[in-house]
């Protein structure tokens, strides 16, 4: 038997705990296994910079932004455990608003991911978990481009807040998930156009800022968020996601307006993966805001559908069509359609070509982009 | 009444397979070792297809429930399913997280081969820092891998350590039996000359005594370029290497397009069970890169 052991361990170089069928390992013997390489044997971070570079052209001759080339942004992220489940995740970015670059804190946020059985939350400032692209940052979306609707609806940068987020994946044999968050809403800060005189209610003469009606709609100040999101693998090569959304609050400019607004969002995401590396990717999304004001209610819709292909490991096709209308009381909408193409050099490092049409309350605009996107060093994002 | 029956035979069915410990692995080689060595006593799923790239498996929802269900989760470790963090993370399941008696990491204790000494970074490629994880095709890593899967399990389970290990037995002695089959069978391979598509074959290259000396890839994950592959068909006419070896799931073209310029007979392999059609489990992986390397050499398999 000894000798059947010593050939057996001769032919397979067996780890030594296998030596003998009646062994008790030393690991076993302790609570913790032993941990495969992971990371770097160092008290760092996680430490990424992604550097974005967009060209744009366009026939849209007020368009301050066409006909160049330049570094849109820089962002850096340090990302890592603070403690046995927490995880802290900070994005800090530059970039560029007209002609100055800013800084700007993008996310920073403590995620506990474990608080009980199915129960997570964060808390920070969060790109806020609202359908399917609001959480995902610039350059890991497949597009160059965000649609107009999360633009008109949203802000230019989205719904992002301050404040904490409870999702509780339910105990149910397919993926459901319900979170609801509450922030204070940053509406992106736009400098008043300039100051006039009014006669208030009382009959005082006061000094007002002026903001333009043109400017953008968010979600500002108290902002309540709700998001359900249920996921099924109709086959071992398919995925449908299903999700609905709702944020409540004040506009960004509630003083001026006294708006309350509320954003209804529903999404369909369907993918395919025929192969190892090809995938079709249907996502859709529908927003409809409904802003009350003190002179009535505004309701808006507006959506986007987006057919992706990745026919290999390294290129890509979409096709986008865009619906909004905008968010005040003038009306206008947008219509567009989109194809771009794109190549991944890496997971974090890609090329971009995006073509877009829109038709915008009967003028139309052609225009392009060009996107160079590199990532250095370990980045990650959630499961989106 | 038949309703009834059918109703209570299919609770039955599942709290069955509820109360067997639920293994969720990164590969379809892991989950057949998993069930070697779990026996009757796990369930055991995979995250991935035979047939697809390790390195660029994309995690969806539907895997988040797999994970959360999972006592024991088995990962091939060394930064390749670094994609099973995030699923891990979104599954909120204590039991399986880093740390965790439910956390397997498959590759301790293997010898690691091609560790970078140097500083790594992206202009190499998609080097791995830890070293080649592709040890899984060097059958003899078989016993070390089942062995960390062994203490997995009985971690989870301590009470059934003692058929865990009788599992364990029989499936060293049978892959000892292969192991010395394989041996045989690929002695007229030692030192024939293969080019691989991607650097994946080292272990089984050291193990059975091919002699490597090129990849389709100018670097790891990159696709072939013009100039890389003009180079390595005038390598390969100069040293005579006559095979390429290709996973199935790799575009072929460039391979192709090789073979074509060097007379080299291309190979295209399963690197895992399932990788496919008739390669069901981890020793058929074996077995059929063994058979297609002793045909394309132009000996009978």
């Amino acid at each position: 038997m000894m000798n059947a052991l010593l050939i057996l361990s001769a032919l397979l170089a067996l780890p030594a705990s296998a030596e003998d069928p009646s062994f008790t390992t030393g690991t076993m013997e302790t609570a913790a296994p032993p941990q495969g390489m992971r990371g770097r044997p160092i008290n760092l971070p996680d430490i990424s910079v992604i550097g974005v570079m967009d060209g744009h052209l366009s026939d849209y001759k007020p368009d301050t932004a066409k006909d160049k080339f330049e570094f849109e942004e820089v962002e850096t992220a340090f990302q890592g455990f603070i403690y046995p489940e927490v995880r802290a995740d900070v994005f800090l970015a530059l970039h560029k608003h007209g002609a100055k670059y800013e800084a700007e804190l993008c996310e920073a946020k403590a995620s506990f991911l474990r608080l009980s059985e199915g129960l997570a939350a964060e808390v920070g400032k969060i790109h806020v978990n609202f359908g399917k692209l609001n959480k995902m940052h610039t350059h890991h979306r497949p597009m160059i481009d965000q649609p107009p609707v999360l633009t008109n609806f949203l802000g230019e940068h989205g719904l992002v807040g301050q404040g904490g987020t409870a999702s509780y994946l339910l105990p149910l044999p397919f993926y459901l998930q319900a979170e609801a968050g509450a922030w204070q809403g940053e509406g992106h800060e736009h400098e008043a156009s300039g100051k006039t005189t009014v006669v208030d209610t009382a009959g005082n003469t006061v000094e007002v800022p002026i903001y333009q009606e043109s400017a953008e709609f968010s979600l500002a100040d108290k902002v309540f968020t709700g998001r359900l999101k249920a996921s099924f693998a109709p086959t071992d090569k398919s995925e449908l996601e299903l999700g609905s959304s709702l944020a409540a609050g004040h506009g960004a400019h509630w003083e001026e307006h006294q708006d309350e607004a509320k954003v209804y969002g529903a999404d369909l995401t369907f993918k395919l993966w025929p192969s190892s590396y090809e995938r079709w990717a249907f996502q859709n999304e529908y927003f409809h805001l409904t802003r009350t004001v003190p002179a009535g209610r505004l309701q808006r819709d507006g959506l986007y559908s987006f057919l992706n292909y990745r026919w290999n490991k390294y290129w890509d096709t979409g096709a986008r069509f865009d619906y909004a209308e905008g968010a005040f009381p003038t009306q206008s909408i947008e219509r567009a359609l989109s194809a771009l193409v794109g190549y991944h050099f890496t997971e974090t490092t890609r090329a971009l070509v995006q073509y877009k049409y829109r038709r915008i309350n009967g003028g139309t605009v052609n225009e392009g982009w060009l996107q160079l996107a590199f990532g250095l060093g370990p980045h990650s994002h959630e499961l989106e | 009444m038949r309703s009834l029956f059918l109703a209570l035979a299919c609770l039955l069915a599942s709290s069955t397979a509820w109360a067997k410990l639920q293994v969720v692995t990164t590969t379809t080689d892991l989950k057949w070792l998993a069930e070697q060595v779990g026996g009757d006593l796990v369930e055991v799923e995979s995250l991935s297809s035979g047939g697809q790239d390790l390195h660029f498996v994309e995690p969806r929802p539907s895997m988040v429930m797999k994970v959360k269900r999972a006592d024991v989760l088995v990962r091939i470790g060394l930064d390749l399913d670094m994609w099973a963090d995030s699923l891990v993370s979104a599954s909120r399941n204590k039991k399986v997280v880093y740390g965790a008696p439910g956390y397997v990491d498959a590759s301790v204790g293997v010898e690691r081969l091609q560790i970078p000494t140097d500083k790594v970074d992206a202009g190499m490629g998609d080097l791995h820092v830890f070293g080649n994880p592709h040890y899984w095709l060097d059958p003899s890593n078989a016993s070390i891998i089942a062995d960390n899967i062994l203490e997995g399990l009985v971690r989870a389970e301590p009470a059934k350590e003692a058929a865990f290990k009788e599992n364990y037995w029989k499936l060293l002695r049978a892959l000892t039996e292969k192991l010395k089959e394989w041996e045989k069978k690929a002695a007229p391979l030692k030192g024939v000359k293969v080019v691989t598509y991607h650097n994946s074959w080292v272990y089984f290259a050291k193990r059975f005594g091919l002699e490597l000396f090129g990849n389709i890839e100018p670097k790891p994950g990159l696709p072939p370029s013009p100039s890389h592959v003009n180079k390595l068909i005038a390598m390969m006419k100069e040293k005579g290497a006559g095979i390429i070896m290709a996973e199935s799931y790799f575009p072929l073209k460039g391979a192709r397009m090789v073979a074509d310029k060097t007379g080299a007979r291309l190979v295209v392999v399963p690197s895992s069970a399932g990788g496919l059609p008739g390669v069901r489990t981890y020793f058929d992986v074996f077995d059929q890169v063994l058979d297609a390397l002793l045909d394309a050499r132009g000996g009978k398999p």
